[in-house]
């Protein structure tokens, strides 16, 4: 391995953030803003540094001092309007790339930043002796759009008695939204941080809170928190309102916050935080890292948990009365969560994003140990084949979700998931879906590895990470400690082989490669061999198909025969595709004997349905699920009954539950009904039972005996004894049967009958069981109950018999239609007088009243969903109502409608909401890129081009992906089909020399986006390299390709004195549009040729573009195109050094090459900073104090 | 006197109407007697030398009259009923008398003066004739330790109970299916109600009252409402809370199942856990937590200010 790696963290700043001040002096609720000022200590780690780079978005600076000396500076944001002017290119390639290179040009992680200020002169000689700089910012917010999110209700009375409050908030590293910062993970310091308040509200924030004070008029007061464990910028956080405070009983460290008048539900709610504490601190055995924890419920969240240094910011609506069940397990999840996050993800911190599955990996794992231990094994099973299915579903749909961006195997491809139309090189420009996968597939895989090393070496090397990070939290910034804190996959890598001794690289190439992310699907089916007594197993991959990959290796096959099970570890090779597994046990059964199942227990079965001749009861193939895998097997249905009655894992029951829908037979039918039955079967699999047993009863239709499905089955379990067709008064004290009881019904009401409707005894089964609903006795509430009555009685709808598309009217409404319709009616109403926790029957009874217009009962009309979907609702009213909406915009191909979504989109005060709509949007297009819509105009294209370019998303990372996303979903990865044809049609192609057709008329293009950062590189064996990291000089400026001059001139050979492995050799960047937004791309010598013609259609295209857009503009005085211009013939004649540094490998001549390269550094820095000019890294050069 | 006391209050309230149409007999009775103490006015005006009167004049003074006797029937009966008897004595009205400055022994003199005329009875009219009340059954008669000047036994109705021995409605099918219409008609009456008397939405555009919706109003702080338990939930709670259905709770735990903690950490915050050393001292605790938020807010330094 590389020595320099080891060497930790190598900033790419030009110098060290030591500690930082934050203070807001002034909080105004009624306009929204925010006034204060901040102070960063760094430490130059060059001699004459003359620019800082900090990350600010939005703020207004209104001052800059460094040491006390006036600065001048700049502040440029690219991603405020990612392509800029009118461009006629409306296509998403192109817009990913420019979105990309803006990201990147502000990226802290690459030295980047939106605010570039220039040290004093005065301050220069200074710097020669490397002292320390004080960087005073006065800034503040006025309305902020993102960052900070101020929630003000619309009521009488004060701040304080109307319940306003503020809290930062954001997706991935979204600090610098909120003050000027470097908004880096891997940027450690302490931190001071002071809130001035009015006297009625709490600040609440990370680290200690030292000290309240009032203000001199005693009206206002300032909390003063301090954080001396260094913590990078995203963990902080801050929330400010009328909180309630609770301390936590039973750790008296611990505070909770809530909005006033939730203090009860904030005190059972958190009743149970202690043993989350006790659990992971005893699995890690390490303390809790911070001295404090506060925990802060507030309205509008962004997300439901949201974990920042020593606090955690939690969506209100998690709190809930001991009467709710449902709510309970899910919010203490998300206790457990957050709680997870503090010690991975906030304590300790990551190098890179490329590090990030680390952190999203432990804390994932380490919330799955949680689950196991609270919820129990069958629970954690359950949860970790949803999250397995949900993966393998996304990947095989989408492709492959790479773990680690710059992790690059083999062979070297500039875009490592060409499949995707959003680039994976930061978190800003990934889809919300995607990273959701992302934080599923990192635990996912850290299971893997706890399968392959243990899960103690695992609980070890956490320990030894904690403690490394605890050590080095209380050293003082000089002894250069505090990479510690930071992990890095290579750093987690190394311990995990030190501490367990084991090579885990194969693992680790299988599910990280970029060549191989994505799942294995196999293929499994069998004989039997009587003469031999084989089972002659024969396993095919597809590896064919996109988000597949191949996989060699180990499987584990378990097969369950007569004398007992047993398992067998079959080696899948390339070309093996048959394996013979010999059988223990003859295919006798005239003995009654008991047989010995896999956890030891020996049942009876009743053996008649077997195949007389064969041994074999079931076969599982990777049955621990230690490959993230799909598995088609095929066996018999009654190999099938007999694993779902007696394989005690719950995810062989689900997936037999899952095959015997294909084998609706009686001998099916009974087994799924006993599983109903059984009380030890764990609840989720009787209530996918409950479903699969609906499907089968709709397939036996003709053949069925006796009454509809489970209708018997309920009564005998929920109705009185004397009176069956009434059910018992509401007891939810058995939660199994009470998740039994909502269930059965929402699938019995999936029965139908011959003519396809649903049995007329069903749906009035359903409605005694709505009218006889007594919860007077209960315990508990049974809103959850009610709701899902709602949602069978939906389930029963079918579509109207219309006789010639007539309007729909009172009169002829079908009977039972008007039952449930009446149902329906009262529910609703009777929520407005008493409403149901989170208003849950409202959201079915939505959701209903939808499918009944869908279904042709009732005439479709928007306007009771738009009613309910306005902001004053509660969130998930919304939410369903929207949805709504969204699926009447679908099937009416509404334009007033799409419009009023997306007006909603921009205008809405809840960020959540927002992006629930463009995500349902998505799921649910109003058309998609293959079929053609009258909704398909230029305007529509315009309006989302706007929207993700510039307009509301600026703000929101996450909002603005959600609308590429949206994009992408309607018009496809190429110019909108609905758009007139571009002014050209023939294209000069100028590197080989002859005219194609202009790539945007092509209805799909072959060639994938091009879209790197400058700070992902090189990539040495398995391990991962840091190293080309910061040497690399800011690429934006390195080659600029002028007007007219055909990139190959720019080819520059690398220095690779030993001809090292693929390393970043040469560096291009092209000029597209009017050259702002440049693209550039990071050549290995190894491609060169292929690199080329990938590039080719697009230089030429956006050559012309600029050209044209050259000619179009007038030309207004002030603006950028002569300077630009300028800059772009410039460049090429003062290209910087590349290169100067050694390769890995010859890290033996590092340390004598030390100082070279320091000063290589450094003149590359100023050379870098000479051309921030340059398209890429800005546009707002009317700053005269820049001119250097 | 009593009884006198007692019409002319009826007369007086009448009076006005009586004039006009006197149908009722009691009317017609009070009407009579006015008329006689009209002639008794007269009378003693003649007596006092006038020969003739304005009828306003013989009015008013009439009504002084009757005044004047209605307030002594009215303080005669006070009196007797102070001293807890039902009819006025001939002391009583003395008393009165005196009481309201009359000079008693002036009266026999008065009385027995020469000149005073003599006054034919009013004619006879019927009494008017109290409703009898309803009377049902048969008056008990009182038994042989009770004095025969006690007063009657009200009538039977009023004391004496009367067992019905219709069964009551026990079949649980009737109760329930009763218990569930009688639900369903409130909710449905009071929704019915509360959509008529304000906004609606409606599912159709051909009958707005078929199936009317009460409006989707946004509120101010939507949470509030979705999360906090409603009166009616907490009622309940409440009610429950000493039910048999804890009971239940440990023996379904027992049977071990996957979300068996949540019983068990929701009995946490209504019963004490079993090593519940913390909780039971946290009432006291309270005081020694030192936690930073409830530290008071320190003063501003006075150096501070400048």
């Amino acid at each position: 391995m590389n020595k320099k790696k080891d060497k930790g963290f190598e900033s790419p700043r030009p110098f060290k953030l030591t500690h930082q001040v934050v203070c807001i002096n002034n909080i105004n609720f009624q306009r929204k803003s925010v006034i204060g000022y901040v102070e960063l200590t760094i430490f130059p780690t060059v001699v004459n540094l003359n620019r800082i780079k900090l990350n600010s978005k939005q703020c207004r600076i209104y001052r800059v001092r460094v040491n006390d000396l006036e600065a001048p500076f700049i502040y440029n944001d690219p991603t405020l309007e990612v392509c800029h002017n009118e461009s006629k290119q409306r296509n998403l390639n192109y817009f990913s790339s420019a979105y990309t290179a803006a990201v990147s040009a502000v990226d802290p992680d690459a030295g980047n930043g939106e605010l570039v200020i220039k040290v004093p002169s005065e301050l220069w000689k200074q710097g020669d002796d490397l002292k320390v700089l004080k960087v005073y910012i006065e800034f503040s917010l006025d309305q902020p759009k993102g960052g900070l999110h101020f929630v003000v209700p619309d009521v009488e009375g004060s701040m304080a008695e109307r319940g306003a409050h503020v809290f930062s908030f954001g997706y991935q590293n979204s600090t610098r939204f909120w003050f000027p910062c470097v908004d880096s993970y891997s940027e450690l310091c302490t931190w001071k941080l002071e809130f001035t308040v009015d006297a009625s509200m709490v600040a609440v924030s990370c680290g200690d809170l030292v000290e309240t004070i009032y203000t001199h008029d005693m009206r206002k007061k300032t909390f003063h928190y301090v954080l001396p464990i260094p913590t990078a910028a995203p963990n902080i956080s801050l929330a400010v309102g009328p909180f309630e405070i609770l301390v936590d009983p039973y750790m008296h460290e611990v505070t909770h916050f809530c909005l006033p008048q939730l203090l009860p539900l904030l005190k059972h709610s958190m009743s149970y935080l202690h043993e989350i504490f006790e659990f992971y601190e005893e699995i890690l055995t390490c303390r809790y890292p911070y001295s404090c924890f506060k925990t802060v419920f507030v309205d509008e969240a962004y997300v439901q948990v949201s974990s920042y240094a020593s606090m955690s910011i939690f969506s209100t609506n998690l709190l809930h009365s001991p009467m709710i069940i449902d709510q309970t397990p899910q919010t203490r999840r998300c206790l457990a969560q957050a709680l997870a996050q503090q010690f991975f993800g906030c304590f300790i911190s990551r190098m890179s994003w490329a590090d990030e599955w680390v952190l999203k990996g432990i804390s994932g794992y380490i919330y799955g140990l949680y689950l196991k231990k609270t919820f129990g094994v069958n629970e954690y099973r359950h949860w970790i084949k949803e999250e397995l299915d949900q993966i393998v579903e996304y990947e095989l749909k989408m492709g492959g979700v790479l773990l680690h961006p710059t992790f690059s195997g083999g062979k070297e491809k500039d875009n490592p998931t060409p499949h995707l139309h959003f680039s994976i090189k930061h978190p800003h420009t990934l889809s919300w879906e995607y990273f959701k996968m992302f934080q599923c597939k990192a635990h996912l895989v850290m299971r893997l590895i706890e399968n392959r090393i243990s899960m103690e070496f695992m609980l070890q090397v956490f320990n030894k990470l904690l403690s490394l990070a605890s050590t080095a939290s209380s050293q003082k910034y000089q002894s250069h400690m505090w990479s510690q804190m930071l992990l890095s996959t290579h750093a987690f890598l190394k311990s995990i082989s030190n501490v367990s001794g084991k090579d885990i690289g194969p693992l680790i190439k299988q599910w990280m490669c970029r060549d191989q992310s994505g799942v294995v699907k196999f293929f499994g089916s069998f004989a039997f061999n009587r003469k031999r007594n084989v089972l002659e197993l024969e396993i095919r991959q597809d590896y064919t198909s996109s988000g597949t990959q191949k996989y060699v290796g180990p499987i584990k096959v378990t097969v369950q025969e007569l004398d007992g099970s047993f398992n067998h570890t079959l080696q899948i090779e390339e070309n093996s595709l048959k394996h013979d597994i010999p059988c223990h046990s003859k295919s006798r059964r005239n003995k009654k004997k008991k047989i010995p199942l896999m956890n030891g227990e020996e049942v009876d079965m009743d053996l008649s349905a077997m195949d007389a001749d064969s041994p074999l009861l079931w076969i599982r193939i990777d049955p621990d699920m230690s490959i993230l895998r799909k598995v088609e097997f095929e066996q018999a249905d009654f190999m099938w009954q007999y694993q779902l009655r007696y394989e005690r894992d719950v995810v062989a029951q689900e997936e037999a539950i899952t095959a015997l829908e294909k084998f609706p037979t009686p001998a099916s039918r009974l087994a799924l009904t006993d599983i109903l039955e059984q009380e030890q079967c764990f609840y989720k699999v009787r209530m996918q039972a409950c479903f699969c047993l609906a499907k089968i009863a709709n397939s036996m239709m003709s053949t069925w005996q006796g009454p509809p499905a489970m209708k018997s089955l309920f009564t005998r379990m929920f109705c009185c004894k004397s009176c069956p067709n009434i059910v018992r008064t509401n007891n939810f004290i058995n939660f199994q049967s009470y998740f039994l009881q909502k269930t059965m019904p929402v699938a019995m009401a999936l029965l139908r009958d011959v003519q396809n409707l649903c049995p007329k005894d069903v749906l009035n089964f359903i409605l005694d069981l709505i009218k006889y609903n007594d919860n007077r006795k209960n315990k508990f509430s049974d809103n959850y109950y009610r709701a899902d009555l709602i949602e069978a009685l939906t389930n029963s709808l079918t579509p109207a018999i219309s006789i010639n598309n007539e309007v729909r009217t009172v009169d002829n409404l079908n009977p039972d239609v008007r039952l449930i319709l009446e149902e329906i009616t009262r529910f609703l109403n009777m929520e407005k007088l008493l409403p149901s926790f989170r208003n849950t029957i409202t959201v079915s009874c939505l959701r209903a009243i939808r499918q009944l217009q869908k279904n042709g009962h009732i005439p479709s009309d928007p306007s009771l969903f738009k009613a309910y979907a306005e902001y004053g609702h509660f969130v998930d009213v919304r939410v369903s109502a929207l949805e709504a909406l969204v699926d009447y915009t679908r099937v009416e191909r509404s334009s007033a409608d799409l419009q009023w979504l997306l007006d909603m989109v921009q205008s809405d005060p809840v960020h959540y909401v927002r992006h629930e709509i463009l995500g349902m949007l998505c799921k649910n297009p109003p058309f998609t890129k293959s079929a053609d819509s009258g909704l398909c105009n230029e305007a529509l294209v315009d309006q989302l081009w706007k929207l993700m370019n510039s307009g509301g998303t600026a703000h929101d990372w996450r909002l603005r992906c959600d609308a590429v996303n949206l994009y992408y979903t309607l018009f496809g990865l190429t110019r909108p089909s609905c758009l007139p044809l571009p002014e050209l049609g023939l294209v000069l192609n100028l590197k080989e020399k002859k005219a194609v057709l202009n790539p945007t008329i092509k209805p799909e293009l072959g060639v994938s986006v091009v879209m790197d950062t400058p700070a992902s590189i090189g990539i040495h064996g398995v391990g991962i390299s840091y190293a080309a990291v910061d040497e690399e000089p800011d690429p934006v400026s390195l080659g600029v390709c002028g007007v007219g001059q055909p990139p190959q001139g720019l080819k520059r050979k690398a220095e690779t004195p030993l001809g090292s492995p693929p390393e970043p050799g040469q560096i291009l960047q092209h000029q597209e549009d009017d050259g702002r937004a440049g693209r550039y791309k990071i050549r290995f010598n190894t491609m060169e040729e292929e690199d080329i013609d990938m590039e080719t259609v697009h230089d030429s295209q956006a050559f012309i573009h600029h050209q044209l857009n050259l000619l179009e503009r007038p030309s207004t005085p002030g603006k950028e195109p002569p300077l630009v211009e300028q800059s772009l013939l410039s460049t090429p004649a003062t290209l910087p050094p590349l290169f100067s540094k050694e390769t890995p490998l010859l890290s033996s001549k590092h340390s004598s090459k030390e100082k070279d390269r320091d000063r290589d550094r450094d003149r590359d820095r100023d050379n870098s900073y000479a051309y921030s000019n340059s398209p890429a890294s800005g546009r707002s050069l009317r700053s005269p104090s820049l001119s250097d | 006197m009593g009884d006198s006391s007692a019409a002319s209050g009826t007369s007086l309230n009448s009076s006005g109407r009586g004039a006009k149409a006197a149908s009722s007999p009691a009317e017609n009775y009070q009407l009579a007697r006015r008329r006689t103490l009209q002639v008794v006015v007269s009378a003693l005006l003649t007596e006092s030398g006038f020969e003739s009167a304005e009828k306003a004049a013989v009015e008013t003074l009439t009504e002084m009259m009757q005044s004047y006797i209605t307030e002594i029937g009215r303080c005669a009966k006070t009196y007797c009923e102070h001293t807890a008897r039902s009819v006025p004595t001939l002391s009583d009205t003395v008393v009165t008398l005196i009481e309201m400055g009359f000079n008693v022994d002036t009266l026999p003199v008065y009385a027995k003066r020469s000149q005073r005329m003599v006054i034919t009875a009013p004619p006879v009219t019927n009494a008017p004739v109290t409703p009898k009340s309803l009377s049902a059954g048969q008056k008990r008669t009182h038994p042989s330790h009770i004095p025969g000047h006690f007063p009657e036994f009200p009538d039977p109705h009023t004391y004496i109970k009367t067992p019905t021995f219709r069964e009551p409605v026990s079949d649980y099918q009737v109760v329930r299916e009763k218990a569930a219409t009688q639900r369903r008609d409130v909710e449905r009456a009071l929704t019915r109600f509360m959509a008529k008397t304000g906004e609606t939405q409606s599912l159709f555009k051909d009958d707005i009252s078929a199936f009317p919706l009460i409006a989707a109003r946004p509120s101010t702080i939507p949470y509030l409402s979705a999360l906090l338990p409603s009166e009616l939930e907490l009622q309940t709670l409440e009610e429950t809370d000493s039910s048999e259905q804890d009971d239940q709770t440990d023996s379904e735990n027992a049977a071990g199942n996957v979300i068996a903690d949540d019983p068990s950490a929701d009995k946490e915050n209504s019963v004490l856990p079993p090593g519940g050393v913390v909780p039971s001292t946290k009432a006291s605790e309270d005081n020694v937590i030192d936690n930073p938020y409830l530290r008071p807010v320190k003063k501003p330094k006075v150096r501070r200010k400048k």
